[in-house]
């Protein structure tokens, strides 16, 4: 895959990582995820170089739709290899944040930078996930149709996909389970297997960050396991991971950090310092209550 | 039976028939599947009255009217992008000002004419037995660029229909892609406004297509067997017609509606008739499988 202008190193890495192999082991890759302390520094791949500016940043993001402000003055940095949970009641700013970060929504004020250099469109090194329901299920395409638009749309369309790039979606479909399902309509998918078709085609389009919006909403537990397995195999790749949820202990269990957001910056860092009773007040409201079914809340 | 089929294959004006309608039927059927699955069938049946206007001005200035009917469909269709985009109104409400409008503009520039009538009528119902060899060889070249540019942009189209963030997040510039299928479309309704008219055209896009949507799951398969039905309609309505003697558009569009009716009933997987045989096939007496262990 074509890596644009040559001023990330990544190019040759694709090829080099095994990807999608269908030997890793869910459970395994799970349980390891679950005993890492949450703000464990983990170290770059060796491949990578690691690097003194943050992948994704933000500096004084505005986002305006008319009078209505839905991000104000946002200063966000992202780095390698970490999972960062985007919280926040709804209508705070986190689908806004994730589309301007994916280069979709243009910023009324401030700018996002990738690598150092400001981004003002779509970036093939970015993979946005949209939520479910903002999809036509009834369209005639199969499991494996889906996976393969990881591909289609940054194709020239002189060359038709090949079987490498068939390859790639069904050992992506493989690893997320579906790989029996490659045949079948996707309106005929549960919620849970249709957003496990999302992140097939998310891992097909092989990018640096990912940008997922609400991916734990509305689907089942082996699902939500395999997400989180996901999130740990992107990690160790180096891979940036940034997800929407306002599910606090989910974000509590698979975030290296979070961000509170109520459309300005409430609290950032690793789960435990931020999400304190005032922090989450303060975003959710002063009706929020406060409790996690573990009993591990501050 | 044979004078039946070959007595109208005779004569020229239903060779020129039969060929404008078949060519009809593949580009309609083809332009029709995104119609259906985008859910423009409100758009097509607007840019089909709002071309109305650039024919009549064409018509009027002894200019080439499918440049008149082009021009006319773009505007119209930047003026509801416009509009519909504004927040205030729904692009429904935009299709339907800009629709009305330039449909009452077409027919106020007509009114002038002394041959206002006849003329009202063909653009509505079309001429199809007045198709010409020229107008044959126009069609064919139009659906020619309509079809090679569906076909070098089919993944895009199909990434825009289905997932319009996605695409966006692709690179894909959602607005382009837009004009590029609405111009498109408004070239497939011009070329088919002689053939069935403007009042049946819309029919022509979306009943092939919706019949084709219900005997298959797979895109390329639904591409290839609404424009089958398309074609086929045409010629079996055209026989119709021909043997009936009731208006050739009209008996198309019943011939499609029709084959409609037919997959909707008896579809092999998804038919209303065939889904609730099955069932009685496979539970033939549900009351005795209430206690299976009790009757063991």
């Amino acid at each position: 895959m074509k890596t644009g202008d040559g001023r990330r190193e990544t190019g040759g890495t694709s090829r080099e990582q095994p990807r999608f192999h269908a030997s890793s082991d869910h459970a395994a890759v799970s349980a390891q995820i679950a005993d890492a302390p949450s703000e464990s520094p983990r170290g770059a791949p060796v491949s990578r170089l690691p690097s003194p500016v943050s992948r994704l940043t933000t500096e004084g993001l505005s986002v305006h739709f008319g009078p209505r402000s839905a991000l104000d003055q946002v200063d966000v940095a992202f780095d390698r290899g970490e999972t960062v949970g985007l919280l926040g009641p709804n209508g705070a700013g986190k689908s806004t944040l994730l589309k301007v970060l994916a280069g979709i929504l243009p910023p009324t004020h401030g700018v996002v930078r990738f690598d150092g250099v400001p981004i003002r469109r779509p970036d093939p090194c970015v993979v946005y996930v949209p939520q479910r329901t903002g999809v036509d299920w009834s369209f005639p395409v199969s499991v494996l149709d889906v996976a393969l638009m990881g591909r289609s749309g940054r194709r020239s369309r002189w060359a038709p996909l090949g079987n490498r790039d068939r390859a790639d979606a069904l050992a992506a479909l493989e690893w997320v389970g579906m790989r029996q399902h490659a045949d079948v309509q996707i309106g005929q998918l549960s919620g849970g297997q249709q957003q496990r078709v999302f992140l097939a085609r998310a891992l097909v389009q092989n990018g640096d960050v990912f940008l997922l919006d609400e991916p734990f909403a509305g689907v089942d537990v082996p699902t939500q396991e395999l997400l989180v397995a996901l999130f740990g195999r992107l990690r160790d790749a180096g891979k940036t991971i940034v997800y929407a949820t306002h599910d606090l202990s989910q974000a509590k269990a698979s975030s290296d950090r979070v961000l509170l957001l109520d459309h300005r910056l409430v609290a950032a860092g690793p789960p435990d310092a931020v999400m304190t009773g005032p922090n989450l007040r303060a975003a959710f409201g002063g009706a929020a209550v406060v409790v996690d079914a573990a009993g591990a809340m501050p | 039976m044979s004078d039946w089929v070959l007595d109208p294959l005779n004569r020229t004006f239903m060779q020129h028939a039969f060929g404008a309608i078949v060519l009809v039927g593949i580009i309609c059927g083809v332009t029709g599947v995104f119609v259906t699955l985008r859910g423009l069938a409100f758009m097509g049946d607007a840019l089909a009255h709002a071309i109305f206007p650039g024919v009549v001005i064409a018509f009027l200035l002894g200019g080439n009217f499918l440049i008149g009917a082009l021009v006319a469909a773009i505007l119209v269709s930047l003026g509801i992008g416009a509009v519909g985009q504004g927040g205030r109104l729904s692009n429904d409400t935009a299709i339907g000002v800009f629709f009305a409008g330039s449909f009452a503009l077409g027919i106020a520039l007509i009114s002038a004419q002394r041959t206002y009538t006849r003329d009202l009528t063909s653009f509505l119902l079309g001429t199809i037995l007045g198709v010409s060899r020229k107008d044959l060889l126009l069609t064919a070249a139009v659906g020619l660029v309509v079809l090679a540019a569906m076909l070098l942009f089919r993944r895009e189209l199909t990434l825009v229909a289905f997932d319009r963030t996605f695409a966006q997040a692709s690179g894909l510039n959602l607005w382009a892609y837009d004009q590029l299928f609405l111009v498109l479309l408004a070239l497939t309704i011009v070329v088919s406004l002689q053939t069935v008219g403007n009042v049946l055209v819309l029919a022509m896009l979306v009943t092939p297509a919706a019949t084709a949507r219900l005997l298959t799951d797979r895109l390329a398969t639904m591409t290839a067997l609404s424009a089958l039905l398309g074609a086929g309609s045409g010629v079996a309505g055209l026989y119709v017609s021909y043997h009936a003697g009731i208006a050739s558009g009209a008996s198309v569009v019943l011939v499609a509606t029709a084959l409609f009716a037919l997959a909707y009933l008896f579809a092999p997987r998804t038919g209303i008739v065939t889904v609730r045989v099955r069932r009685r096939l496979h539970f033939p007496h549900p009351e005795r499988n209430v206690f299976p262990a009790e009757t063991a």
